[in-house]
């Protein structure tokens, strides 16, 4: 008989435990709460601009060939993506709980400016941790960062990414319990952290049902999400958990090959593992030292996947697989081209799997694509993709306008 | 009759926990560290497998670690020098995060860690309660190692009367909040933490975290039983070489 997994649970120091415990309480509290709930839908309308559209792919549909496609645009929300939606939660929950600073770790860049965003809106101090190369990767989020008044710490250490982030910040929080709330960025962490960021971002699912309802008077046959840490993924598919009919596909980074520290996908090579603060599936050595990744989003370079997803995965209810950096490149061209939306880099991981299963789905199907990004971000990244010659120049140009 | 038990039945306070690395700055110096560890006067060795990604550490255990793991020290190799530490008569605690043991198989892991002369083990992001915590505190009795908790100032009294009832050996206090580092800023409630510990554990209270002069020893010998300092070894170690750890630590207790 094989032993139940029992994913997520909070492995931290005990000096945490009596926040997580605060915390916990006070989510708990907030979601029967009326004047949370009014406050919170507030914001995700009034400053976050929700709902986000779907946009029906027409010309991706016709050129496919087979299922019709949907894009379900989260890059459409204030600060260009997902990510803004579980800061706006964490963020009144850190006021409610009297702190007075936020914290936070980001990759992309996309969860330190909605932090910092989240932050100057509701007149708190921020701090955020960022690997040095990703700071080298997404600098103009940095710069956005430290115009919205966050101070942006980089990490020198270890493979200098997301994961050695998450690790200053819980660092940097352990000695600032007091006053700082840390806003993790994904559905990871200690509880209550994977649930309550899961609880935040669902609104994306029902918007999904109740926007396609209204036009096609029908439920999705898939649901397709890319997968960092899994907070658009399991905000994308919680909705549609009960509904068997419904497919639910997270697209982890490939990267460049299936070696350890080519990728990041806890399909190709995950294993049960402690970190973080909680138990799940882990990009990691033989005798559990976390590996390296490797991708060409920073928001997807991270070991580890959020609890309720990898349960979600094993138990079979959520199918992963994964596309590569040049497959994610090509769909950003692909869906410009087609649809006029330019994707980040992230999410193209999950719009390059639309290309492979649309085609073989029959023409009355449908399949849902969480854009979790728009590519504002990645401006840079996609110049140099591209070879871009032209954007080379004016770089140029524009250094010495400096000088 | 485990190490710590037979140390503990000599000598009340006044005692001294040096911490090192596995593999900081080489596998094969280590062993050197460790002797000058022992001969300038340590009663407990503190010996760290290295993990990627020490959650509870500062930069420059954080740095020593992943320079260790670089430079090829394994978990196995780790434990062999373990086999080696222990040999010098000291009692040795082995620390590490949690997912070392759980990749090793937890029971297996202190099995082994038992046989190889550890008596106690310290596994900061290991909670008593969590499955993983259970099966520790199962495995640690059979084979009477001491499986340590870690509290800081701040941790509520109820938290600290449940950890209780499952601890022995001693019980790691850290100075203040916050992680490991040369940086001596002890919490203010530090003494009467202390008393509290205590009075609900019943058992030698060691304290550390930012422990780098003989001032701070001093400071926290008045109410520790047990005083650690570790990341102060790094830098000796990283600025001097191995054997002027002998010289550093005797001034630091002396
Ligand atoms: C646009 C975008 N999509 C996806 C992700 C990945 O995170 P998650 O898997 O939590 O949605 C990020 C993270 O930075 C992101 O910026």
């Amino acid at each position: 008989m094989t032993k139940k997994i029992t994913y997520g649970g909070a492995y931290v120091p005990e000096m945490l435990w009596d926040t997580l415990r605060k915390l916990t309480a006070e989510f708990e509290g907030a979601k029967k709460d009326a004047n949370f709930q009014n406050e919170f839908q507030n914001l995700l309308r009034n400053f976050s601009g929700r709902p986000t559209p779907l946009i029906f792919a027409e010309r991706a549909t016709k050129d496919l060939g087979g299922a019709k496609v949907y894009l379900k645009n989260e890059g459409a929300n204030h600060t260009g993506a997902h990510k803004i939606t579980h800061c706006l939660g964490q963020g009144l929950l850190a006021r409610r709980l009297g702190k007075r600073m936020l914290i936070a770790e980001t990759g992309a860049g996309q969860h330190g400016v909605a932090t910092a965003t989240v932050a100057a809106k509701l007149g708190l101090e921020c701090v955020v941790f960022m690997g040095s190369e990703d700071i080298r990767r997404q600098r103009p989020n940095v710069f956005l960062m430290e115009r919205l008044g966050t101070k942006v710490v980089p990490v020198e250490y270890g493979s200098k990414t997301l994961k050695d982030a998450v690790n200053e910040a819980l660092k940097f929080w352990m000695e600032h319990l007091d006053e700082a709330h840390y806003c993790i960025g994904s559905v990871l962490g200690p509880a209550p952290y994977p649930e309550m960021n899961r609880y935040f971002q669902s609104v994306i699912g029902r918007e999904i049902r109740s926007e396609l309802m209204e036009r096609e008077n029908k439920l999705p046959d898939a649901v397709v999400a890319c997968v960092g840490g899994g907070s658009n993924a399991m905000g994308s598919f919680y909705d549609f958990i009960a509904d068997a009919s419904v497919k639910l596909i997270g697209v982890e980074a490939g990267g460049i090959g299936k070696k350890i520290g080519e990728h990041s996908s806890r399909k190709i090579a995950g294993e049960l593992g402690i970190f973080q603060g909680y138990k799940s599936l882990f990009l990691q050595t033989e005798e559990g030292q976390i590996a390296p990744t490797h991708s060409i989003s920073a928001g997807l370079d991270y070991p580890g996947v959020g609890p309720e997803l990898a349960d979600l995965y094993t138990n079979g209810r959520v199918e992963l697989t994964y596309a590569t950096d040049a497959e994610a490149v090509s769909a950003v061209d692909y869906f410009a081209k087609l649809e006029g939306v330019i994707s980040a880099l992230e999410s193209a991981h999950a719009l390059a799997e639309v290309r492979k299963i649309a085609p073989k789905m029959s023409r009355d199907s449908i399949v849902v694509a969480t854009l979790s990004g728009r590519g504002d971000k990645d401006l840079f990244n996609f110049a140099r993709a591209f070879k871009d010659e032209s954007f080379r120049d004016f770089l140029k140009d524009e250094y010495n306008r400096y000088e | 009759m485990n190490n710590l038990e037979k140390l503990f039945a000599g000598k009340k306070g006044g005692l001294f926990m040096a911490h090192m690395i596995a593999g900081c700055p080489t596998m094969e110096e280590s062993e050197k560290v460790a002797e000058a560890l022992v001969k300038g006067g340590a009663d407990i060795i503190e010996l760290q497998i290295p993990f990627s990604d020490p959650m509870a550490d500062g930069p420059a255990i954080a740095v020593a670690s992943e320079e260790a793991i670089k430079g090829g020290a394994t978990v196995a190799k780790s434990l062999a020098l373990l086999e080696k530490v222990a040999r010098l008569g000291k009692p040795v605690a082995v620390m590490t995060y949690l997912n070392i043991p759980f990749r090793y198989g937890i029971s297996k892991f202190v099995t082994k860690i038992a046989k190889t002369g550890a008596s106690a083990l310290i596994v900061p992001d290991c909670p008593f309660d969590t499955e993983e915590g259970r099966e520790l505190l199962t495995a640690c009795k059979e084979t009477q190692v001491y499986l340590i908790p870690v509290v800081s100032p701040g941790v509520p009294k109820e938290r600290l009367e449940q950890l209780a009832t499952d601890a022995s050996g001693f019980v790691y206090c850290t100075s203040r909040q916050g992680i490991t580092g040369a940086n001596s800023k002890f919490a203010k409630e530090l003494v009467d933490f202390v008393k509290e510990l205590k009075e609900i554990f019943k058992l030698p209270i060691a304290v550390g975290f930012g422990v780098k002069s003989k001032e701070d020893v001093a400071e926290l010998a008045k109410v520790a039983d047990i005083v650690i300092a570790g990341s102060f070894f790094i830098h000796v170690i990283k600025t001097s070489s191995p054997g002027s750890v002998e010289k550093s630590l005797k001034s630091l207790i002396s």
